[in-house]
């Protein structure tokens, strides 16, 4: 009973917050609507017995992203009362062009092969016997850090070298303008 | 079905919801006996008893969002190394310890790395970055 | 141990009655709705006495500054003024609720109960005693991590809604300082995670004994450390001074709760002050053994539950007083500082802790300091 009413929680949060992110043209508002998305996902994981990446989903998502995400909004203060007051321009809509129309049809068929896909494998989903059954005694915390430490110890160490990788990006990215920056340095060092 | 038992979650749902009842029900009863007679002055956002001048949405520096990018490479890593970490102790007991040292050291040391490049480079200088933005404004 | 406090009813004589009771009034989910029904009237017994408990810690911080000041504080309601907070509370509900112009008025509305759910959601996994602890997941302390992870985000929106240029810059000091200091944090429980193999409460607290010497503080130099860089990091996270910055009451008005009146201030404080006790508890959990003493308190009996809880709640009041008692102690530190300790210092010192106490686990079997002595 618990398993579905969490289910439908989540999937409700998560679709209707998904909504008011692409209906709403308040940025704030939208980012605190992406909240609740992420939120519902981490719900739907939990449904699906991930409890460790539900966690994952908050610490990282919610904690980290959203956060991010508030602070870029943060950047963008402009001038006139317009952005200010974080509302988009009034676009007029138009009856779209060739390259819309394209993007359009690949992303159809994109969604159409996620879509086929999912009812695929649902249909020939792994029978339960071939699950070793020692590995189902223990939480999915411990399975995860047992095969972290066996089957992946690469990935796991590739994954570090990947982060430092995408950390030295975003310094780089993140800081201000290197030209400026650099004269302003050295003359702050004369 | 899954393999871990979710209704040990059912508390946690019930204390969020209880949250949000808490609050409405305050903010309701408030709501009733409070009273409610805004004026011109009252309602004016507080800036030294001055007249506020524009809106408080403006732009902000950019450290913000360089210590909230590397908040988020940490965050990342710490959360990988809390699998490893919880079962630690049981590898050391089936007697692969120096073997998991060595991967979970490793996987630090690059975290390290990152920690020393972005002191080297100032990144984490707070004062700094100060400094050069407002030479180049 | 019991996993959930619905399992420790169904270990109780007069369970099956219950259970029959509640399946002829339900049918099929008789089970589901009695566990529904504990949880509730348990979760509502906890949120109201630890909310109970943030008021009193208004109460605690007024009466002991007064004490560190030489002044005599609160002492007009009740006995030596402690119903004050019931007096502030009644006073809160009666205030006009007032929302600036030009607010975000949603968002004004919203970020308090995001402050509050953060907060109450913590509550699940606090372990008072053997059987008292709302449920028990095997991510324990990560799941507290990941729900405090809301609080920052209530923070920021706090101090953005008001429209208010106080508010949106304690909001975004108290948001960037939040997520920094989070990091510190973390590593200092991985390293106790390392020493305890698992990260929920029930193996934390397992792993520790009832005499000091086995509490995981001195079981060895790195947790010694990581001790005081978990707490530091804690301090910073529920934004106490000397990391009040978000709320500089000298800078900053109020910082991200200037606008704020009536109730919604409440709650802003309420959540504060039920914080600070969640961490407290979190560090007495990990670090001085949660509910153990050296004797048995006899957790087979309800007796015996209180004992614990006691003994869990006079280890976190004891660490409640010293974050009031460092409050009115240290002076602010200014934004740069603030910075540096968190990247400079404390994270790389927790790091050295966390690979410490990992050599310390396979080099030394993850006997404690004391026991390597002895022998």
């Amino acid at each position: 009973m618990f398993h579905k009413l969490l289910f439908i929680m989540s999937t409700v949060l998560t679709v209707a917050s998904a909504l008011v992110v692409l209906l709403n043209k308040n940025i704030m508002h939208a980012c605190i609507a992406l909240l609740g998305s992420l939120i519902g996902i981490a719900g739907l994981y939990l449904t699906l017995g991930a409890d460790f990446v539900a966690a994952t989903q908050l610490m990282v998502y919610v904690g980290g992203v959203v956060i991010l995400m508030l602070f870029a909004v943060m950047l963008t203060g402009g001038q006139d009362f317009v952005s200010k007051t974080q509302k988009l321009f009034d676009l007029t809509p138009n009856m779209g062009n060739a390259t819309s129309y394209s993007v359009g049809i690949v992303s159809a068929a994109l969604f159409g092969m996620i879509i086929y896909g999912l009812t695929e494998s649902s249909l020939s989903s792994i029978p339960k016997k071939d699950i070793d059954p020692n590995l189902i005694e223990a939480s999915t915390l411990e399975r995860l850090g047992e095969l972290l430490l066996t089957d992946h110890v690469l990935a796991f160490e590739i994954s570090s070298v990947l982060l430092l990788g995408a950390l030295v990006g975003a310094a780089i990215i993140a800081r201000p303008d290197r030209s400026t920056s650099s004269s302003a340095n050295t003359s702050e060092e004369q | 079905m899954s393999t871990i038992d979710i209704s040990v979650y059912v508390p946690v749902i019930i204390l969020m919801v209880l949250a949000v009842l808490i609050y409405g029900i305050a903010l309701f009863a408030s709501s009733l006996i409070a009273p409610k007679n805004p004026t011109e002055l009252k309602d004016t956002p507080y800036e030294c008893g001055e007249e506020p001048t524009g809106t408080a949405w403006s732009q902000f520096n950019v450290r913000f969002y360089v210590v909230g990018l590397i908040f988020i490479i940490f965050d990342v890593e710490s959360v990988l190394m809390f699998p490893v970490a919880s079962v630690f102790k049981k590898m050391h007991e089936l007697g692969h310890g120096w073997y998991v040292f060595v991967v979970f050291v490793s996987f630090i040391s690059v975290l390290l790395e990152g920690i020393a490049y972005c002191w080297k480079k100032g990144d984490l200088d707070w004062v700094k970055s100060y400094v050069t933005e407002n030479k180049s404004a | 141990m019991n996993s959930t406090i619905v399992s420790y009813f169904s270990t109780l004589p007069f369970y099956n009655h219950i259970i029959g009771f509640f399946n002829s009034l339900f049918g099929e989910n008789g089970q589901m709705v009695f566990a529904f029904t504990v949880y509730f009237i348990a979760a509502f017994i906890v949120v109201n006495i630890l909310s109970a408990v943030g008021g009193l810690g208004t109460y605690a911080e007024r009466k002991i500054s007064a004490d560190l000041q030489a002044r005599i504080g609160p002492n007009r309601v009740g006995p030596y003024g402690i119903l004050q907070f019931l007096a502030d509370g009644v006073k809160m509900i009666l205030k006009e609720d007032i929302i600036p112009r030009g607010a975000d008025k949603f968002l004004f509305y919203f970020a308090p109960m995001l402050a509050l759910l953060g907060v109450f959601a913590t509550l699940a996994v606090l372990p008072f005693s053997s059987g008292l602890a709302l449920t028990n997941l095997n991510i324990g302390v990560f799941y507290l991590l990941a729900v405090s992870s809301l609080v920052g985000i209530a923070v920021f929106l706090g101090g953005y809604a008001a429209n208010s240029k106080w508010s949106l810059l304690g909001g975004m000091r108290g948001a960037s300082q939040i997520i920094s200091y989070e990091i510190p944090v973390t590593i200092s429980i991985l390293a106790i995670a390392v020493l305890s193999g698992g990260i929920s409460f029930d193996k934390l607290i397992g792993a520790q004994g009832g005499f000091p010497h086995e509490w995981f503080v001195f079981h060895n130099p790195f947790t010694f450390v990581g001790f005081f860089v978990f707490f530091t990091g804690a301090l910073a996270e529920t934004n106490r001074a000397p990391f009040d910055l978000p709320e500089a009451e000298s800078e900053l008005v109020s910082g991200y709760n200037t606008e704020y009146t009536g109730m919604r201030f409440g709650f802003f404080a309420l959540a504060e002050y039920v914080e600070i006790f969640v961490v407290c508890g979190v560090a007495a959990a990990l670090f001085l053994g949660g509910y153990r003493v050296p004797f048995d308190l006899g957790g087979d009996t309800l007796i015996g539950q209180f004992l614990q809880i006691g003994s869990f709640v006079t280890k976190t009041l004891l660490l409640y007083y010293v974050v009031i008692w460092v409050r009115w102690t240290l002076p602010r530190l200014r934004v740069d500082q603030l910075m540096m300790i968190c990247w400079k210092y404390l994270t790389p010192i927790a790091i050295f802790n966390l690979v410490g106490c990992a050599f310390w686990l396979v080099k030394f079997d993850g006997r404690s300091m004391f026991n390597l002595i002895m022998n």
